[in-house]
């Protein structure tokens, strides 16, 4: 299961004349099956910690290790296959295929990736059930409720049955009593799956009921620590 | 599946765009078919033309020759057939100054010959023409049409015109072959008897000199064969022997009037070629624009799919195949509409002898292949565009 480790982790970018230093030197290790919320102001480095760890970026140095495999240097194309294989990934917006139905989108990465899922289609809508939208298979996105369509969004995250999911405000774009039936959905999906969570979140509900919650400032680790009152 | 629900999905747009690809490829396509026309009409002017030495009357001077020319011209080194020549228009006082085919012709014909043309024809239905045939007519495949005429029927050659004079004279003539389509010149001809062609070309002198004159004495011009298979340049040499040899007629190099068909057919395929070519660019053009407009509004799915999995090489497939999409719907449909029209002008035209237009594999290929390819190269640009964007921007693309 994941173990990904983030070695002296850093991201500079050069804005003008001047050096934005968006991760600056972040070193921490999160074990197999954990949910972990990273919270932080705009600009302290949560989004782009979330982009290292899930390839879409390159470190300016520092390593990031998954399962204890360097996986920061590949190739591109070495990237999109880890990405493919061993992360999903939920956007604050959704971002579901408008020219797809509920099914295909969830399937999406399917198309893309060596599975290790023998029958996607049998996942696929076991995934469908588990978030509650049997009903709508055939539906398009914009057919969907916000909250509906993050559903599809997390089914289609672990479609793949990947070592970890990485959450971008995930909850960001929905009602309080959607975000509390996500934040619900993912953990059971964590506990169920046995799959590592991590979420960039404001939300607070959110990081209080995350198993351990990291806080950053200025690119840095400020605090890291087990969320007592775990719901 | 995404592909078609893609192009769905801004359907004003996506019709507008194959419509650009649609009306090149229609235009392709008839511009096409007409230059194949026109191609299979030379190209049968360069298998005849090619094949003998025409002989004719010097510069300026009346097409009437003595047939004792025959003789000289057999003796002329390399020629092992000579042929009188008579040829009169189907249909005289009619109006061909301006043509897009050739006029109807009544040719005599002796059998002999049929072993050195290059040009060969079949008959569809009846028989050819014997050495002894007299009042029979052998039909072109679009005189027959024209006139309505089977095996078996009559027709009075050459017909009368409206406006006619009162010495006109025709003849009747039972129809005992129909010819099989050749696509060029034999398909408006009517082939009578060396010896029937005789008694029209009396008819065809003024009134005056008509009874002085022995038109079994006489030809228009002469066809000259050397032994089959001979070469161009060995088919020129022997005009040249004749111009030197046989006073009193002049033979045109068969290489001049090969030359002269070809530079015809390359000019006419140019231009047609280029009007399509200039319709299809434009085409490509709202193809190319279309597509950078879709990778532009699709950059965060670009950048979601990329996140899921997709490499460079997938993204690039997809929308390469969107655009060859695009190419091919035009393609089908321009093309079809073009087969269509060109059928529909054709039967028009059929009546008066005047089908414009010859569709061909050829051209079929050239069409849909074009379409295709051109959807393709049209959607390079985007594609690679769309390819090679960095995932994290293309999914902070506010769109």
């Amino acid at each position: 299961m994941a173990n990904v480790e983030l070695v002296e982790l850093t991201k500079h970018y050069r804005q003008g004349k001047t050096v934005v230093r968006a991760l600056d030197g972040v070193s921490l290790e999160i074990g197999a099956g954990e949910f972990v919320s990273v919270m932080g102001r705009s600009g302290s480095g949560k989004t782009t910690m979330l982009d290292l760890i899930g390839l879409l970026l390159r470190p300016t140095s520092g390593k990031v290790l998954i399962d204890g495999a360097e996986a920061s240097r590949l190739k591109d194309n070495q990237r999109a296959d880890v990405r493919g294989q061993q992360v999903g990934f939920i956007f604050q917006e959704f971002n579901l295929l408008p020219a797809l139905n509920l099914l295909e989108n969830v399937m999406l990465p399917l198309r893309y990736t060596k599975s290790k899922v023998k029958d996607g289609r049998a996942r696929a809508l076991e995934l469908i059930e588990a978030v509650g939208l049997e009903e709508r298979i055939k539906h398009r996105p914009d057919e969907l409720s916000g909250g509906q369509q993050q559903r599809v969004a997390i089914a289609r995250a672990l479609i793949n049955r990947p070592a970890m999911v990485l959450g971008d405000e995930p909850t960001g774009a929905v009602d309080t009593q959607t975000s509390q039936e996500l934040v619900g959905l993912m953990r059971s999906l964590n506990r169920e799956e046995g799959v590592t969570f991590v979420i960039v979140t404001h939300d607070l509900d959110l990081a209080s009921r995350a198993d351990r919650m990291i806080r950053l400032k200025d690119g840095r680790v400020l605090s890291d620590e087990p969320v007592r009152s775990v719901a | 599946m995404e592909i078609i629900r893609n192009l769905a999905r801004r359907k004003l747009r996506s019709t507008l765009t194959i419509l650009g690809i649609v009306i090149g490829i229609f235009a392709l396509t008839t511009m096409g078919a007409m230059a194949e026309h026109f191609n299979a009409l030379l190209d049968g002017g360069v298998k005849y033309f090619g094949s003998n030495v025409q002989v004719g009357a010097p510069d300026g001077q009346a097409a009437i020759l003595p047939t004792s020319k025959l003789s000289e011209l057999e003796r002329v080194e390399g020629v092992d057939a000579v042929f009188p020549a008579y040829s009169f228009l189907a249909k005289p006082g009619q109006v061909t100054a301006v043509s897009f085919g050739i006029p109807d012709f009544i040719a005599g014909s002796d059998p002999a010959e049929a072993r050195y043309v290059a040009l060969k024809t079949t008959t569809a239905d009846g028989r050819d023409l014997t050495p002894s045939s007299h009042g029979e007519v052998v039909l072109g495949t679009s005189i027959a049409n024209e006139f309505k005429k089977k095996v078996g029927d009559t027709i009075d050659l050459p017909v009368k015109p409206a406006d006619a004079k009162p010495d006109f004279v025709n003849h009747t003539f039972t129809v005992v072959g129909i010819l099989n389509p050749t696509r060029t010149a034999p398909d408006s001809f009517a082939y009578i008897s060396i010896s029937d062609a005789q008694m029209l070309f009396r008819d065809s002198l003024p009134v005056a000199i008509r009874d002085s004159v022995n038109t079994t004495q006489v030809a228009q011009g002469f066809t000259v064969y050397g032994k089959p298979g001979t070469s161009l340049r060995e088919l020129d040499r022997i005009a040249s022997r004749i111009n030197q040899d046989v006073s009193g007629v002049k033979a045109t190099k068969p290489s001049d009037l090969v030359n002269s068909f070809k530079s015809g057919g390359a000019t006419f395929t140019a231009i047609t070629t280029a009007a399509a070519v200039l319709a299809l660019v434009i085409g490509g053009l709202s193809v190319v624009n279309t597509m950078i407009m879709a990778v532009t509004e699709r950059f965060r799915e670009i950048g979601l799919k990329k996140a899921v999995g997709a490499h460079t090489g997938h993204i690039l497939r997809e929308y390469l195949a969107e655009a060859v999409l695009i190419g091919f719907l035009g393609g089908a449909i321009g093309y079809g509409l073009g087969v269509v029209l060109t059928n529909l002008l054709n039967v028009a035209g059929k009546a008066s002898n005047l089908e414009l237009f010859l569709v061909t594999p050829t051209l079929t290929a050239i069409a849909l292949s074009f379409a295709v390819a051109l959807g393709a190269l049209a959607g390079v640009i985007p594609a690679f565009r769309a390819a090679r964007l960095d995932p994290v921007l293309a999914l902070r693309t506010t769109n």
